[in-house]
């Protein structure tokens, strides 16, 4: 299949029933989503939920117990590789080798994703991304912030069609933040899709088209932020959570639960 | 960035994506310099020791010492370094990175083990010329080659079994452990059980270790011995050894540690 042949409304990736288990520990119990070209999609959940599990199965790093799953129509369990080659990823916790500087780490995931990238290029994007200074750097030596910027680089240097992104602002100050937001929406306006993860309501409102709650591995809601609060605003379980006008937030809190999860 | 797989093609060409693995793989390698360091220092350090009064006699002699000094220098490298570096990229998550990308799990694994017997030959012509210079002893071209097959050989080996151990235990601190252990057994199994020092069963145990069975090897070509049948029941053992550890190292390894 070349570009011209998938229609525009083929979903860049389709989740189907899909059921995660670590032994006889069910993780993820039979999740359904879609995620549109060019659509930002936002998985939200407490700690536990389930949403690294999600991913993990879609990027190949585990087999899911059963359910399918189609990235850009290709099955991730027939054709692992190929599937593999049109994702973008950027785990939960980004590790490269620590040996290697930065520019090392950019040129062989650039090799292993099949990018051609000659100094010039390499040199020039870094720059865009503010690392321009730090080509010889180690990747434990730079700030959170520049960490996250380089991951999300590294993820989408072979132009994919999907970015799936756990947490990509975790632990980052607003500015960091709202740069990365930035960096999110242009790769949006590049033709990528994103699926990502966060705790963050705020987050999610601001940058997600479509968000996904889950609970305990189970699909809770799912809509537009907009429309989530629109949906669910007089429901007693938000009613009682919120102080004041209903947020996504409330909304969230309302249907997960308030207790603390580890 | 171009990108030569648009989404038409089927997968990024394996070539380039090996290219960058032993790249990178290679400059991880030289830059673990406490690792490199150890395997070159440890077994330089056994000939210079040798050199002074009569150790090398109490030793079994010249042969036996360059042998020593080679397994040595290929099981620090192969069998500790080696789990090691797998070990501490699977805890922090390294290696689940790397699988996440479009290529064949044995690319990953046999891009640093290629590196790994690369810098064993390395290391092995290293021990073999400063054995040569201290020692005084004398080698022909055939033998040289054949140590270096052998070394190849038994760093392999030794690869193996630390691939069997990466495989069986998860974290890296337990790896370091274990490693460790099996240093010593082989070392103490291969080399004083050899001896004949432990008495006859150990002795005959000890031939078939790896470390017994690659010493056995050395001992003859630096010897110039030739080929016996022990030469080819030490050769099988390697060889079995290797079998079986990189069969139990493959099929029980994980990706990540959690
Ligand atoms: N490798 C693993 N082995 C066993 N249990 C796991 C593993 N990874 C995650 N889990 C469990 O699966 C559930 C979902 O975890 P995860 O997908 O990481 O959630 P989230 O990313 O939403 O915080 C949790 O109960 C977690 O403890
Ligand atoms: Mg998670």
């Amino acid at each position: 299949m070349s570009e011209g042949d998938v229609p525009a409304t083929l979903p860049v990736l389709q989740v189907d029933q899909l059921e995660v288990a670590y032994g006889a520990r069910t993780a993820v119990a039979g999740i359904s989503f879609d995620i549109r070209p060019g659509e930002i999609f936002g998985l939200l959940g407490p700690n536990g939920a389930g949403k690294t599990s999600t991913l993990s199965a879609i990027e190949g790093l585990l087999r899911p117990r059963s359910g399918f799953l189609l990235v850009d129509g290709l099955d991730v369990s027939e054709h692992p590789l190929e599937a593999k080659a049109r994702l973008g990823v950027q785990l939960q916790t980004s590790s490269f080798q620590a040996e290697l500087g930065i520019e090392q780490i950019v040129r062989l995931f650039a090799g292993l994703y099949g990018a051609r990238l000659d100094r010039d290029q390499l040199r020039t994007a870094l720059e865009q991304i503010g690392l321009g200074g730090e080509l010889g750097r180690r990747f434990k030596q730079l700030s959170g912030g520049q960490q996250q910027r380089l991951a999300l680089f590294i993820a989408s240097v072979h132009e994919p069609r999907l970015l799936l992104l756990d947490e990509p602002t975790a632990g980052l100050d607003p500015q960091s933040r709202r740069q990365l937001w930035n960096r999110i929406e242009a790769l949006r306006g590049e033709g990528r899709s994103i699926l990502l993860t966060t705790h963050s309501m705020e987050e999610a409102q601001a940058v997600c088209d479509r968000v996904a709650i889950i609970d305990h591995g189970a699909l809770v809601a799912l809509a537009t932020p907009a429309g989530l609060i629109e949906e669910y605003k007089f429901d007693p379980r938000v009613v009682q959570a919120a102080h004041g006008e209903v947020t996504l937030e409330d909304v969230f809190i309302g249907l997960t639960g308030s207790e603390i999860r580890d | 960035m171009k990108s030569v797989t648009d989404t038409g093609t089927v997968r990024p060409p394996l070539n380039l994506a090996l290219r960058a693995l032993l790249r990178a793989d290679a400059t991880v390698l030289m830059r673990s310099k406490i690792s490199a360091t150890l395997s070159i220092l440890l077994p330089v350090v056994i000939l210079v020791a040798t050199t002074f009064g009569k150790s090398q006699h109490r030793l079994g002699g010249t042969t036996l010492t360059i042998g020593l000094a080679l397994v040595i220098g290929l099981l620090t490298s192969s069998m500790l370094g080696f789990t090691l570096a797998i070990a501490g990229d699977r805890d922090t998550g390294v290696l689940q990175r790397l699988h996440a990308a479009p290529v064949p799990t044995w690319a990953i694994m046999g891009s640093r083990m290629g590196v790994q017997v690369a810098a064993n030959l390395v290391g092995s012509i290293i021990v073999v010329v400063v054995g040569v210079i201290l020692h005084g002893l004398a080698l022909d071209a055939g033998q040289v080659l054949l140590v270096l097959g052998a070394a190849l050989l038994g760093g392999v080996t030794f690869l193996s079994i630390g691939q069997a151990v990466v495989g069986l235990v998860k974290s890296s601190a337990a790896v370091l452990a274990v490693s460790r252990v099996i240093f010593i057994v082989l070392i103490l199994l291969g080399l004083v059980g050899g001896t004949g020092l432990l008495g006859d069963t150990l002795k005959s145990i000890a031939e078939w270790t790896p470390v017994g069975a690659l010493m056995t090897l050395f001992a003859d070509i630096l010897n110039r011995a030739g080929w016996s049948a022990q030469d080819g029941w030490a050769l099988l053992a390697c060889v079995a050894w290797t079998v079986v550890c990189a069969g139990i190292g493959i099929r029980w390894f994980r990706w990540e540690s959690r």
